[in-house]
């Protein structure tokens, strides 16, 4: 009973305020989820909505200006008042009458028209119907009836005709009724085409605003007085570009990479938002980077990384973020995807790219890859892609090869230089290694001991010259230095610049106390032959003469003063125990990664490889006792590269030079260290082009020999023309255009063997030694640069003879332009000095491409401005050209130039037909 | 932290950067406007005229020539110095409206100074009957270098921005130099061959002048112009 009874009372009881509760509870979280889902975790709706407002402002506020400038136009004004005019005069006047008449009469003509055409139709189908009784009787053998049917065909036939007649005069009726209406109109519809015509501008946008928008809502006449018409923004919806296989997941598997970054970024390819604010505003470099890199294909994250899908919080899809002091922080466990901020971006550039020297944007990068080549990183570190620059043949040939060291250089200089080479030259390439006084002493005795055969036999091979050191041949040295183009690389004061590798290294070594290493054999059979004493070396011959030599050593033995080393430290060097720990020394801090040094050829990389260190995380990098550092990858970096040893500890050791970058620098290595990455990319995102490696190694090559020492190539360089400011043309001249514009053959051989093309210059093309590889390397290049596909120029020497040669041959002529006032022509000069020569026109039939020619006498200016070549040709819409020659056509004229001056060479060379076959030719064509 | 400096130090260059365009000059009616007349003179001994051989196209050049780029008159008077009032507001500037002639006879450029107002046609002429070639070395204006053979007895051009000055050569003939200078405003003068120059209408007040030699360089002279009367100067120029 009791039981019983329990069970009642469960059942009385209520459960009221609990559900209450409960279901008030379930409607607050259903309510809060459809918040989340719809406000809340979609940020990117609000900034949609609001650029979309944005937007549509904008159209708004440019109708109203190019409303307001149209209301300012008379033209306008007048045209309004003509469709005015004319429309009042159809409507209303006898026009107006007729019109309305012509109307009336219109709309009962097809009225009727309807009606006709509709008994036309039905001729038409009982015809149908009666031709298929026909078939039918015929089919079945019912002659007769098939003859009775056929009458009735033909007297419907005859009925269709007419009421074909009748319909097609209806139809010609209601054109031309339609045309007297269009006629009387016609006014109004020019007046319209007028007015459209002014108004284009603005209609334009009127219509840009409908395609932006989602119209115009409410409808005006719907909207009760207290609700706004106004354009509507578009839904927001998501923005994402997939790009197809772009990534790899764990398993090297290709997987699609989404970027929704336009989501909320929606200005970032559209113009006119420059100066709007965050996520709204249009890309910095809009046309420069998205132009190339289209968005809608290369989306944003390959550039600048982040979260490519997470939509969720400008946090997460950016993966970093600033807080309140300034201080960038990483998203826990997405350090990897963290945002690019500033020039650190540049580093994905070389994800696709083969190199980034020479991309517009990416000059940070090239700036810290051009860094890590030429300061040698890559003789201690193992990177992928400069495996092979380190060594040629197997000899290092970053820094000097120290083979015959001892025939070189002082050995008490050696070993201040050893101890710290910046304090000699501030501005070398050379590391410092921190060596105190016992450790640089060891070090120069080993290399001296290890060089002391190969040293002792090239001096033995190259007797000591008498150099004179009167005054008058040390000015003729300095006059050589100065002008044959030694200070295109080198600096001769302690504080002067030449060519430099970042913010302050210098290409080359700085002279101003070179006495203080050298001596006088050295220094003249070096100036003499570079490849007489290194085959590695940078340095090119200039062809000096012996006196030349001489003069040249004379100079710069009065740069600085010799400071033998004392008889101790020579004893010192000699002592065989310090030989020993010298080479320990060598090999432990890795000097045969840059140098050539005997018996080191075998010795192996000593530092980290690099290949991915911009993947490394916080967790990867050793901050030794550096608890006073952020620990992440930017901030140990930089302090690696600032002070390289100063993550060591009381137990480990570092071993890392000093390079004393300029923090510039250092950011431009931390972007290039940062863009080396496992990423491997798919081949059809990279940029490739047929010339690109031909590009690359050609760019190196023009680094390693300092090319634009003295030429201006691909826009860079030309240092040298600090020294010819005020008369640019006696620089070396600019290569812009280089490929375009020589044979191939002719330079190659021009590179091995430079010959003079400019005899007014006084500084000297030198000859590098380059090796056949090197030298179609750099013909690759040039021609690369300018997309020159072909290495070949076929001159068909019998178009080099009749008229048209003539024709050139008086255009040339003093009467005309005189092309010899200044140009050279095989063994004949101009008159006057040679600051008015130019080059040698009997070389163009070897050293020419004739296409360049052509392009080059249209517009010289064009192809290299500032030039002392002047335009003949340059105005494109009036012949230039004397009009007694080849009817004054301006083109005719340049092609008679292009085969003149190439006849020249044809014929110093001997390779024009004779007199005879030449009189044979023209009447040949003639005939 | 260093890289808010970095931050700032860019943000800070890139207003520095910012190019402020230079106030333009306005164009107002003048009434009792007053002149600047007076005399540029070198100061110092003047050096002798420097002269040099000629030996390119002797017939139309001839044999020797004096240096053009220092000419002093016999008083000390320097001639081609281009004297500019640093006006703001005062008369339109007016562009002739026929060119302006500029002269290669003897391969001697005259005028070997040459100011005139932007916009104006320039026609270069060629009486020699040798090849000229005229390079016009623009840093605002376009650089161009054209020809002018034998046949060509005259070009024009037209310069068309402001440009103070755009250096001209012969590269045919290396001793052929000149100098343009394109104006902005009106108020402005060449010395003539006795160091003499006079600016009228200028509204009354005080000025800026600059003065400017090829050789001697720029300088910057104060001025005050009265209502209706005339300022008058006596400025010398000499080696720094």
């Amino acid at each position: 009973m009791a039981r019983r009874d329990s069970v009642i009372d469960e059942e009385k009881r209520s459960y009221g305020a609990l559900w209450l509760v409960l279901s008030l509870l379930l409607f607050v979280a259903g309510l809060w989820a459809i918040a989340d889902d719809y406000i809340f975790r979609r940020p990117w709706k609000y900034y949609q909505e609001r650029f979309s407002q944005m937007e549509i402002a904008k159209v708004k506020e440019a109708i109203a200006a190019e409303q307001a400038r149209l209301d300012q136009d008379p033209e306008y004004q007048k045209a309004v008042k003509a469709l005015e005019e004319a429309t009042a005069q159809v409507q209303s006047g006898e026009t107006g009458e007729q019109i309305a008449q012509l109307e009336k009469q219109l709309e009962r003509a097809r009225l009727e028209d309807v009606e006709k055409d509709l008994n036309l139709r039905f001729v038409k189908s009982e015809l149908e119907e009666l031709r298929f009784l026909y078939d039918d009787a015929m089919h079945h053998g019912r002659e007769d009836e098939a003859q009775e049917v056929l009458e009735k065909i033909r007297a419907k036939e005859q009925l269709q005709v007419e009421r074909q007649a009748i319909y097609s005069e209806s139809q010609e009726r209601i054109a031309k009724l339609e045309a007297e209406i269009k006629a009387k109109q016609a006014a109004v519809k020019a007046a319209q085409d007028a007015l459209a015509k002014l108004t284009a501008t603005r209609d334009d946008l009127q219509q840009k605003l409908e395609t932006i928008s989602l119209g115009r809502y409410p409808a005006p006449s719907a909207s009760p007085p207290f609700i706004k018409v106004d354009w509507v923004p578009k839904i927001p919806k998501i923005q994402q570009v997939v790009l197809e296989e772009y990534d790899r997941n764990s398993y090297q598997q290709p997987v699609a990479r989404v970027d929704r970054c336009m989501s909320c970024h929606t200005g970032i390819d559209k113009k006119g938002f420059e100066d709007a604010p965050q996520p709204y505003r249009t890309h910095p470099k809009r046309e420069q980077i998205l132009g190339p890199h289209p968005v809608d294909k290369i989306g944003c994250t390959p550039c600048h990384n982040g979260d490519g899908p997470n939509v969720n919080s400008a946090r997460g899809a950016h993966a970093n973020y600033y807080d309140e002091h300034g201080q960038l922080h990483e998203v826990h466990l997405r350090e990897e995807l963290a945002l690019f901020r500033g020039p650190m971006m540049q580093a994905n550039c070389l994800k696709c790219h083969p190199t980034a020297v020479g991309l517009e944007g990416g000059e940070i990068a090239a700036r810290g890859e051009t860094l890590f080549i030429e300061l040698g990183c890559h003789g201690c570190h193992l990177a992928e892609g400069y495996e092979t620059l380190a060594k040629q043949n197997d000899v290092s040939i970053i820094g000097p090869s120290l083979r015959r060291i001892g025939a070189k250089v002082e050995p008490g200089w050696l070993v201040r230089w050893i101890r710290n080479p910046h304090q000699f030259r501030p501005r070398t390439r050379m590391p410092n290694f921190m060596f105190d006084e016992t450790q640089a002493t060891q070090i120069a005795a080993f290399l001296l001991a290890a060089t002391k055969d190969s040293s002792a036999a090239w001096v033995s091979e190259h007797p000591a010259p008498d150099v004179p050191r009167d005054p008058q041949t040390v000015a003729a040295g300095k006059a050589l230095v100065d002008s044959i183009g030694c200070r295109a690389c080198h600096a001769l004061a302690p504080d002067e610049v030449a060519g430099q590798i970042g913010a302050n290294k210098d290409i080359a070594p700085n002279l101003s106390a070179v006495a203080e290493k050298t001596d006088a054999r050295w220094l003249y059979h070096w100036v003499k032959n570079p490849r007489g004493f290194s085959d590695i070396a940078r340095m090119p011959s200039l062809r000096l003469t012996d006196d030349e030599a001489r003069a040249v050593t004379a100079y710069l033995l009065t740069l600085g003063a010799p400071q033998p080393a004392p008889p101790p430290l020579l004893t010192k060097l000699r002592d065989p125990g310090a030989v020993a720990a010298g080479e320990k020394l060598v090999r432990k801090y890795g000097c045969a990664g840059c140098h050539d040094i005997p018996g080191m050829e075998l010795e192996s990389r000593i530092g980290a490889e690099l290949s991915t260190y911009g993947n490394k995380t916080k967790e990867e990098l050793f901050f030794g006792d550096r608890i006073d550092l952020h620990e992440d990858w930017a901030t140990f970096t930089f302090h690696k590269l600032k002070e390289p040893r100063g993550y060591a500890t009381k137990w480990i050791e570092q071993v890392m030079p000093q390079f004393n970058l300029a923090d510039e620098d250092i950011e431009a290595l931390m972007v290039f260290l940062r863009g080396r990455t496992e990423a491997k990319i798919k081949e059809d995102y990279r940029y490739s082009h047929s010339f690109s490696e031909a590009v690359v190694r050609g760019q190196r090559l023009v680094a390693r020999y300092n090319c634009t020492g003295c030429h201006i190539i691909e826009g860079r360089g030309g240092d040298i023309r600090r020294l010819y400011e005020k008369n640019p043309s006696e620089a070396p001249p600019n290569l812009l255009g280089e490929g375009q514009k020589v044979q191939a053959p002719w330079l190659y051989a021009f590179l091995q063997a430079p010959t003079t093309i400019r005899p007014w210059l006084s500084v000297r093309m030198p000859t590098f030694g380059l090796s056949d590889e090197e030298t179609v390397t750099l013909v690759h290049y040039f021609q690369g640069l300018d997309g020159v596909t072909s290495p070949f120029t076929y001159i068909e020497v019998s178009d080099y003879v009749g008229a048209n040669v003539e024709a050139g041959r008086m255009l040339a002529s003093a009467d005309y332009l005189s092309c010899f006032s200044c140009h050279v022509r095989g063994n004949t000069f101009p008159e006057g000095e040679k600051d008015s020569w130019a080059p040698d026109l009997a070389m163009a039939a070897k050293r020419l491409r004739p296409a360049w020619i052509v392009d080059w006498l249209h517009d010289p200016q064009k192809l290299l401005p500032g030039t002392k070549m002047p335009s003949f040709y340059a105005d494109p819409d009036n012949p230039d050209g004397p009009p007694d020659i080849l009817g004054g056509d301006d083109d005719a004229q340049i092609r008679a130039l292009r085969d003149y001056v190439i006849s020249i060479g044809l014929a110093q060379a001997g390779q024009l037909p004779t007199q005879m076959t030449r009189v044979q030719n023209d009447q040949a064509a003639v005939q | 932290m260093k890289r808010i400096m970095v931050g700032v130090a860019l943000v800070a260059g890139l207003l520095a950067g910012t190019v402020h365009p230079a106030p333009a000059y306005e164009a107002i009616e003048v009434t009792n406007g007053g002149s600047l007349t007076g005399t540029v003179k070198y100061a110092g001994t003047p050096p002798a005229p420097e002269k040099f051989a000629v030996t390119k196209d002797t017939q139309a050049c001839g044999t020797e020539k004096t240096k053009p780029d220092l000419v002093v008159g016999s008083d000390g008077g320097l001639a081609n110095v281009v004297v500019i009032v640093k006006a703001m507001k005062g008369k339109k500037l007016e562009v002739p409206a026929t060119p302006v002639s500029f002269d290669q006879k003897g391969c001697e450029y005259s005028p070997h100074v040459l100011a005139v107002p932007a916009g104006t046609t320039i026609e270069v002429l060629n009486p020699d009957g040798v090849l000229h070639n005229v390079h016009v070395m623009g840093k605002v204006n376009p650089e161009a270098n054209r020809a002018m053979p034998k046949f060509q007895k005259k070009i024009q051009w037209k310069v068309e921005k402001p440009e103070m000055p755009i250096a001209v050569k012969c590269d045919a003939h290396p001793w052929m130099h000149a100098y343009w200078f394109v104006m902005d405003q009106p108020y402005y003068a060449v010395t003539d061959a006795a160091g003499k120059f006079t600016i009228a209408d200028i509204p009354p007040g005080d000025y800026e002048v600059d003065v400017w030699h090829e050789q001697l360089g720029q300088k910057t002279e104060k001025v005050t112009i009265p209502a209706g009367g005339a300022a008058t100067v006596a400025w010398s120029l000499g080696k720094s």
